[in-house]
């Protein structure tokens, strides 16, 4: 069902932009390139991002016991906007460089938290959330010293960019691909650790490896996301959410229903930001957030 | 099967108790008796090396606890502990599905009277009826030792009862049972053997028929008891104006 959405959504989204294309017949050269080249490229980029942060999201969530956490929730967002904005204070036409920079920042902020994975979920959040304040006040100050051109680019990497990913997208959907599948492998423990840790481990799951395991796979996914887009907010959020409301707690199914759900809102989400004030572009994580939080607070709504 | 010794424990650098000593076979049913706070819940963490100990071990089938994996104590000892959280919305069933290593969950569903309850969310339940569900997920474990923290907590008068039938029917069956208890009443109904945590480092283990007698138990939980054996119960009325 959520590949045929999925599937449906990628067409139309082909179709959308500053002039309807039909995807099946293209009238010119022109809008061919436009389809194949531009707008293709876009829409696989946002669905690999939106899957991963959507995956990471509920790693997080189990990982730290806390429904409020989200790929971000322990400063690898900061620090690799930290990256990014050092990148472009040093070079700042090349959008290479700001990816280069977003990528080696998450990597910090990664090993910054991999230094308290001993720590239980709630010691660690906490020491995550002082880390991304850290962070945060390090970015201010780049960013006070950014020239004026330089806060507009950083404004909107932060904001989230999925036009100029500088990764491959191969690679995006091979990682994509391939952390889904290692969450898969997981999924039975990740089910037993919802219990909390001492019933997983009372249930034969070696819980101080799995959590390292878990917090390095969610980070490196989420430094993925981060370098190929910038920082979308909500997504990571509210897609997992969204999965269990709809289809239950099991693992199995919220990390693929995670996977393609949120690759799927992220299409749409892109797709109204640059159809909506056409040719003019809004920020993308506005609208996961404009399109991702009436949906969520319905279906809560609707729960009882 | 289950040997303890010269078993010390601290919790928070605080010592517990030390040089415990006893033994304990398939088919017995050990009652930990003992004040908040003397090392009742952390004994049986013990038993199953979710915690070191300060000095000493425990010995299952004449090996470590310590140097088993988790998933080979998982398939020996099953441990009803705390409830679990709820944030994440798992159902009864799926609850039990986690626990059950393939063994069918119809009978413990049905034991523990929880047919209606079988696809309602845990977040959804009374304390008592989450109490039961844990009851049940030890049942579909099927392990040898079960390790049972103060299992008759929050269920009603009729569940107390099936509760504790059915440790005693699984002793029978050859399972060897270690259980938190506060109601002495309790405590008899089940106990072959008692450990008695005097909460100040010391640690008694005897007959069921020695340890529970008003002799023994007033000094350490400084109450009043009437009666004898099975009847043996604190004078609330004489203490409570």
């Amino acid at each position: 069902m959520l590949i045929a959405a999925v599937g449906g959504v990628v067409i139309v989204a082909l179709g959308l932009g500053e002039h309807w294309i039909s995807p099946w017949n293209p009238s010119n050269n022109m809008e061919s390139v436009i389809l194949w080249d531009i707008r293709w490229p876009r829409i696989l980029t946002a669905f690999a991002v939106g899957g991963l942060l959507a995956l990471a999201g509920a790693w997080f969530q189990v990982l730290l016991g806390n429904p409020l956490a989200e790929p971000y929730v322990l400063g690898v967002a900061g620090s690799a906007a930290v990256g990014a904005v050092s990148g472009m204070m040093l070079f700042p036409d090349s959008v290479w460089v700001t990816s280069m920079g977003a990528f080696i920042g998450a990597w910090v902020g990664i090993a910054a938290v991999l230094a308290f994975s001993h720590l239980g979920p709630t010691r660690l959040l906490l020491a995550g959330v002082v880390l991304a304040a850290l962070w945060g006040a390090v970015l201010m100050l780049l960013m006070a010293m950014l020239p004026e051109r330089g806060l507009m680019l950083a404004y909107a990497w932060m904001m989230g960019d999925l036009s100029h990913s500088s990764l491959p997208i191969w690679l995006l959907l091979l990682v994509w691909l391939g952390a889904l599948c290692c969450g898969l492998v997981l999924s039975q423990s990740l089910d037993k650790l919802l219990l909390g840790e001492r019933h997983a481990e009372a249930l034969g799951v070696d819980v101080s490896s799995l959590r390292k395991k878990l917090l390095l796979l969610a980070s490196a996914v989420t430094a993925v996301a981060v370098t190929a887009a910038g920082t979308i907010g909500f997504i990571g959020l509210v897609v997992p959410h969204l999965m269990r409301l709809l289809f239950g707690s099991l693992h199995k199914v919220v990390l693929l229903a995670s996977a393609f759900g949120g690759g799927l809102l992220l299409i749409i989400a892109d797709t109204a930001a640059r159809t909506v004030i056409s040719p003019a572009e809004l920020p993308v994580g506005v609208l996961t957030a404009v399109i991702g939080v009436p949906v969520f607070l319905w279906l809560l709504l609707r729960r009882r | 099967m289950l040997a303890i010794k010269n078993l010390s424990l601290k919790r928070a650098n605080k010592l517990l108790f030390s040089s415990f000593e006893m033994q304990a076979e398939a088919g017995q049913i050990v009652v930990v008796l003992g004040p908040n706070g003397a090392g009742k819940s952390t004994l049986l963490l013990a038993l199953f090396a979710m915690l070191e100990p300060a000095s000493g071990e425990v010995l299952l089938e004449n090996k470590d606890v310590q140097d088993y994996s988790r998933h080979d104590l998982s398939r020996l000892i099953t441990w009803q502990g705390d409830l679990p959280p709820t944030e994440f919305g798992l159902t009864v069933e799926q609850r039990l599905l986690l626990a059950n290593d393939g063994n069918d969950i119809k009978e413990a569903l049905l034991y523990m009277d929880l047919g209606k309850l079988q696809h309602r969310v845990l977040g959804e339940l009374s304390s008592g009826e989450r109490q039961r569900v844990e009851i049940a997920a030890t049942m579909v474990r099927d392990n040898p030792i079960w390790l049972m923290d103060e299992p008759t907590a929050h269920l009603d008068m009729r569940h107390q009862v099936d509760c504790l039938q059915l440790m005693k029917q699984e002793a029978k069956e050859g399972r060897l049972i270690f259980t938190v208890l506060h109601d002495l009443q309790q405590a008899a109904a089940v106990a072959d053997v008692v450990v008695l945590l005097d909460g100040k480092g010391g640690v008694e283990v005897a007959e069921a028929e020695v340890m529970l007698t008003a002799a023994r138990l007033e000094p350490v939980f400084g109450v009043t008891l009437k009666g004898h054996g099975r009847e043996l119960m604190p004078v609330y009325n004489g203490e409570i104006e």
